[in-house]
């Protein structure tokens, strides 16, 4: 059998997919990346990248009977992970770190270290499946479609994929604990973290704040309508992300939405939730794990982690592709992914640059 | 096949010996050693005995023997309590430290400098283990000062001239203090010998227990507790005494140092040979500090062309070779090491792994980490 490096994180996924690899007769190698410095972060226990993440990775590796590392990436993560997200805000666009972090600094990392650890195959606990083909590998969507995390990974290196496990993207999370309990293994009944890591108060103004120092994102602006009449002023638009209603004050007989944030005049446009409605979408830095498409394809957009997908046709494919969507969406927000996808096959996607409506829609 | 430990300079098994002596003290020898009866007597004798084995060894009084819970905790009451001690009224204390001592030194002195409590010198040592005669010279000027250098440096094993400088420190009326932790049993140390004022060793690195380490005060030096409570160890570590530890550690001084010479010896016969064997079998690879005089137990070895040096230590602990790079920090993950950037500049671009040796070192082990190596660095090599 083949070694295998495994990322574990400590969470109670990627414990029983170390736990499953061990079962199935593969020699395994555990990892956790400590991914930032934890001494500038308070003694805050609820983030699984933490330090108690390393610990209870190190507890499971232990009843396991696998080594286990620690991947120091803090140089590579601030620069390709913590960077990015503060210069998007800056910039008036809402990052996807995690996303990100998959593509640029995670499974790079994964794939060199395993390389020089002699492990053939990389494995993390993320609920997808693959299948490895023999022109190529194709990332599936995963069996538990409330857990489905293929959206995060779009940016992994197609190189990468033909040497990937998912050994948990066939189970649902309930059979996940379940199997996690029956093992014993000391993460089973650990919540899950939704925050991001090197934000493990969820208030990323904070982080703004420490690496900008005084920069126009923070500063107050102009709240205006597409008309350009002014309703009102917020304290910085590294705030605000589109479709966002909270923090705009009231006063307007109709709820109003984030439609747009313009760093350039520091304006934070709002406008109705039919406003908000969009049906071209523009998508830089992309990444193909199979063939590009070609204008006319037809595929499946998800535009963000939560929301169903929707017909994409390819309009254009230059140093961006344009799509064009079957029915108008909400919120098409700059920064955030554009993720393709044929069915439960995962092709690719990139970074969403901006999105329009087209006379389908109308002017509003 | 069985792994390899070669990692001694990180921590060392118990010996057998040290496990007898200590295992009475406990369950049946358990009084604490300030009560009156014959319980407290009993634990009180076997912690004299083992202050007495103790000073002895190191040719201490002892008086002068104090028992802490381990060597960071040595380093520190030497560092934070001279300079408290030497404080009080107003003035501000000089401490010099090389720039190779261990992090228990060097950080205790920095937090001294941050708080304003002291003024902080580096001592910067060259290659072949001389001490910058120009920051020492600036240092002792002060008054007071207090002068820490370690006297074998944990990373590479190199032994610093502890002599010529505590000489030079009482000459100016200054105060020596020595991290000895890698120096007891693998060097002759003998505190009549080096006119060094305070000395910290601990227990485990000599197959001693953990957490148990001593500092030896030479009468007439003055230093103030850290921690406040009781009149133990003659209140400059408070609480109640460790005895098994006290106990464990004093035998395992004792006998490192009655085995000192033969074992000295014979590891440096492994080492010599280990070294070459790498260096004719690994291009690009170099002894670090090769130049300087060496303790027996260490061998660093610096690799070019291998970018991750912590996947390399990785590597070789999957293929059954135990050994580190600089150090251990809290979670695990390497880190680039003090002291070879203070040896070889910032720029250096050699991976480093540490090899040490221990009373349990054969010439197999030695062989097989040589294969080990050079099978882990051609693959690395080749990406």
């Amino acid at each position: 059998m083949s070694r295998v490096l495994v990322a574990m994180s400590g969470g109670v996924d990627s414990s029983l997919a170390a736990a499953l690899l061990v079962e199935a007769g593969h020699e395994v190698v555990g990892v956790t990346m400590k991914t930032f410095c934890y001494s500038e972060t308070p003694a805050l226990s609820k983030t699984c990248c933490g330090l108690d993440g390393i610990t209870d990775a190190k507890r499971v590796a232990a009843e396991l009977g696998i080594p286990h590392f620690v991947f120091d990436v803090e140089e590579d993560f601030t620069r390709d992970v913590i960077d990015d997200f503060v210069s998007e805000y800056a910039q008036g666009r809402t990052p996807n770190p995690c996303v990100r972090c998959n593509g640029h600094t995670k499974f790079r990392d994964l794939m060199a270290r395993g390389r020089a650890l002699g492990c053939d195959r990389i494995a993390s606990g993320h609920y997808v499946r693959i299948e490895h083909g023999v022109e190529r590998s194709t990332i599936l969507r995963g069996r538990d479609s409330q857990k489905d995390q293929a959206y995060f990974l779009w940016g992994l290196p197609p190189a990468l994929l033909p040497r990937l496990l998912f050994p948990v993207g066939e189970l649902t999370k309930p059979e996940v604990r379940a199997r996690a309990r029956e093992l014993g293994l000391v993460t089973a009944d650990k919540p899950e973290s939704q925050e991001i890591c090197f934000v493990p108060t969820g208030d990323y103004r904070d982080l703004l704040e420490k690496r900008l120092g005084s920069h126009p994102a923070l500063e107050p602006g102009p709240v205006v309508r597409r008309s350009g009449e002014v309703v009102g002023e917020h304290r910085g638009y590294a705030g605000f992300t589109v479709g966002q209603r909270k923090g705009l004050g009231g006063g307007s007989p109709e709820p109003m939405f984030v439609l747009e944030v313009r760093p350039a005049t520091r304006e934070v446009v709002v406008g109705t939730r039919d406003e908000l409605l969009q049906d071209e979408v523009v998508v830089g830095e992309t990444n193909w794990h199979g063939p590009v498409p070609a204008v006319g394809d037809v595929l499946e957009v998800q535009l963000r982690h939560r929301s169903p997908p929707v017909g994409a046709t390819v309009e254009e494919v230059s140093a961006s592709v344009v799509l064009s969507l079957a029915e108008p969406r909400a919120a098409i927000t700059p920064g955030q992914s554009a993720v393709l996808f044929q069915g439960d096959r995962l092709a690719g996607g990139g970074r969403i640059v901006r999105a329009g409506r087209t006379a389908r829609v109308g002017t509003p | 096949m069985d792994p390899v430990y070669l990692d001694h300079a990180a921590t060392t098994p118990l010996r057998e010996e040290v496990v007898e002596a200590m295992a009475p003290f406990g369950a049946r020898t358990f009084g604490n050693p300030s009560s009156v009866h014959r319980w407290g007597r009993a634990a009180h004798a076997a912690l004299e005995d083992a202050r007495a084995e103790l000073a002895h060894a190191i040719g201490a009084k002892p008086a002068e023997v104090f028992f802490v819970r381990g060597g960071t905790e040595s380093d520190n009451i030497a560092i934070l309590g001279w300079c408290e001690s030497h404080s009080a009224d107003g003035t501000t204390p000089t401490i010099a430290v090389s720039t190779l001592e261990h992090h228990a030194v060097l950080a205790a002195a920095e937090s001294a400098q941050r708080s304003g409590r002291a003024r902080l010198v580096k001592l910067h040592v060259s290659l072949d283990g001389k001490l910058s005669p120009d920051a020492l010279r600036v240092a002792l000027a002060a008054k007071p000062t207090l002068v820490s250098v370690m006297w074998v440096n944990n990373e590479t094993g190199m032994i610093l001239p502890i002599g010529e400088v505590a000489r030079a420190a009482v000459e100016a009326g200054a105060t020596m203090h020595t991290d000895a932790a890698q120096a007891i049993g693998k060097v002759r140390v003998d505190v009549r010998e080096v006119p060094v004022a305070m000395l910290s060793a601990t227990g485990h690195k000599l197959q001693g227990p953990k957490g148990v380490g001593l500092l030896f005060v030479r009468e007439g030096t003055s230093v103030a507790p850290l921690i406040h409570g009781g009149g133990q160890e003659r209140r400059l570590r408070p609480g109640t005494e460790d005895v098994a530890g006290a106990v464990g550690l004093a035998l395992a001084v004792r006998l490192a140092v009655q085995e000192m010479e033969s074992e000295a010896r014979r590891l440096s016969a492994l080492r010599e040979r280990f070294g070459c064997d790498l260096l004719a079998r690994i291009p690009g690879s170099r002894i670090n500090a090769g130049v300087a005089l060496r303790a027996p137990h260490v061998l660093s070895v610096g690799i070019a062309g291998i970018e991750d040096g912590a996947a390399l230590l990785m590597a070789l602990d999957l293929e059954g070779i135990a050994v580190s790079g600089g150090s251990a920090c809290l979670s695990g993950a390497a880190k680039r090491s003090h002291v070879m950037a203070a040896l070889y500049g910032e720029s250096d671009d050699h991976a480093t792994i540490r090899f040490s040796f221990g009373r349990s070192t054969t010439l197999e082990d030695i062989e097989r980490a040589a294969q080990a190596t050079v099978r882990v660095v051609e693959r690395m090599r080749a990406g």
